[in-house]
């Protein structure tokens, strides 16, 4: 069983969790958990959410992006509370991993809340004093809707290994916005590199048209398809 | 819409007693070698998994009140411990 310690809001329709969960036996960046939730009438429901803490991380965080019909995330979001407890299996995933011994450039392609596995991954090359090459290019709609906005900032800033590329879907960006204003292209995603002689290790996370789209560009731009690692999650259920 | 393996990371580490998404399966169809996890996701009354390449069967998986089903296709690799 895992105990809600304490949330914090990251958006108008995401949240982020921190987890007591006994006996934890530490995570890989990148792996997400399974929560299963069981109503009075013995209904379930179970859905996957990725980790967002890093490794290093004393505490286990989740980011839960509110599906508005779902029947797991707006509980999570709008009714759990503090002390709250519900069943949770993990860490689970292994193919959607990365660890900071590997030296190869990085790059993270993500779409919304698509962000979250990827967030683990950098906090962990941050953490582990990762020298890597990393690169992520985040797809939101708008900036309101970016998570652990703040932090990717300070990362931006602080980092050389690690640059922050930022595209907005639906605004009108701000006067001063530097990054793009279009869906994730071929032209966008040759900016951001490396470039696929490079041989880096890609990570691209969000929901399943974006994924799509997005690893059919970059092995069209040349990246190994065994190099490119993809992880979806679906328009429903939430 | 599918999504994909990686989904069933917890079902199937249970069904196998190990973490199968960074295993790869050799398509019985297209030849194709690909990792569990990239596998496209069909949810219904269970699931399937097919092959990324080929759309073929990879896994059909349906859950009943005390066991599962699992129909497998395909040379899966399985590295206990790795």
């Amino acid at each position: 069983m895992a105990t809600i310690k304490e949330s914090r809001p990251e958006s108008r329709h995401a949240k982020t969790l921190v987890l007591d969960v006994p006996d934890w036996p530490g995570h890989r960046a990148g792996q997400h958990v399974d929560i299963r939730l069981t109503a009075d009438d013995g209904y379930q429901a179970e859905r996957s959410y990725s980790i967002a803490s890093g490794p290093e991380s004393p505490r286990l965080e989740l980011t839960i992006d509110r599906v508005d019909d779902g029947e797991v995330s707006p509980y999570l979001i709008d009714d759990a509370r503090e002390g709250d407890q519900f069943e949770l299996r993990g860490p689970v995933g292994g193919y959607f991993v990365w660890e900071a011994t590997e030296t190869e450039p990085l790059l993270l392609v993500a779409g919304g809340s698509g962000l979250v596995p990827l967030m683990s991954i950098l906090r962990h090359h941050e953490a582990a004093g990762s020298s890597a090459d990393a690169r992520l290019l985040l797809s939101a709609r708008t900036l309101n809707d970016v998570l652990y906005r703040e932090e990717l900032e300070r990362v931006r800033d602080g980092a050389d290994a690690v640059t922050v590329h930022l595209t907005l879907t639906r605004d009108t960006p701000p006067a001063d916005w530097n990054g793009w204003s279009r869906r994730v292209d071929r032209e966008m995603l040759a900016a951001v590199g490396p470039a696929p002689d490079a041989r880096p290790r890609v990570y691209v996370c969000g929901p399943t048209a974006f994924v799509e789209s997005a690893a059919e560009l970059l092995v069209a731009l040349g990246h190994d398809p065994a190099t490119v690692h993809t992880e979806r999650f679906g328009p429903s259920g939430g | 819409m599918h999504t994909d393996g990686n989904q069933i990371a917890g079902l199937l580490e249970e069904i196998f007693g190990m973490e199968m998404t960074a295993e790869t399966r050799t398509c019985q169809s297209c030849g194709e070698t690909r990792a569990v996890g990239s596998h496209r996701l069909y949810t219904g009354a269970g699931y399937v998994l097919r092959c990324p390449n080929c759309g073929d069967m990879a896994a059909a998986i349906v859950n009943r009140p005390d066991d599962y089903r699992v129909s497998l296709f395909g040379t899966w690799s399985a590295e206990p411990g790795a």
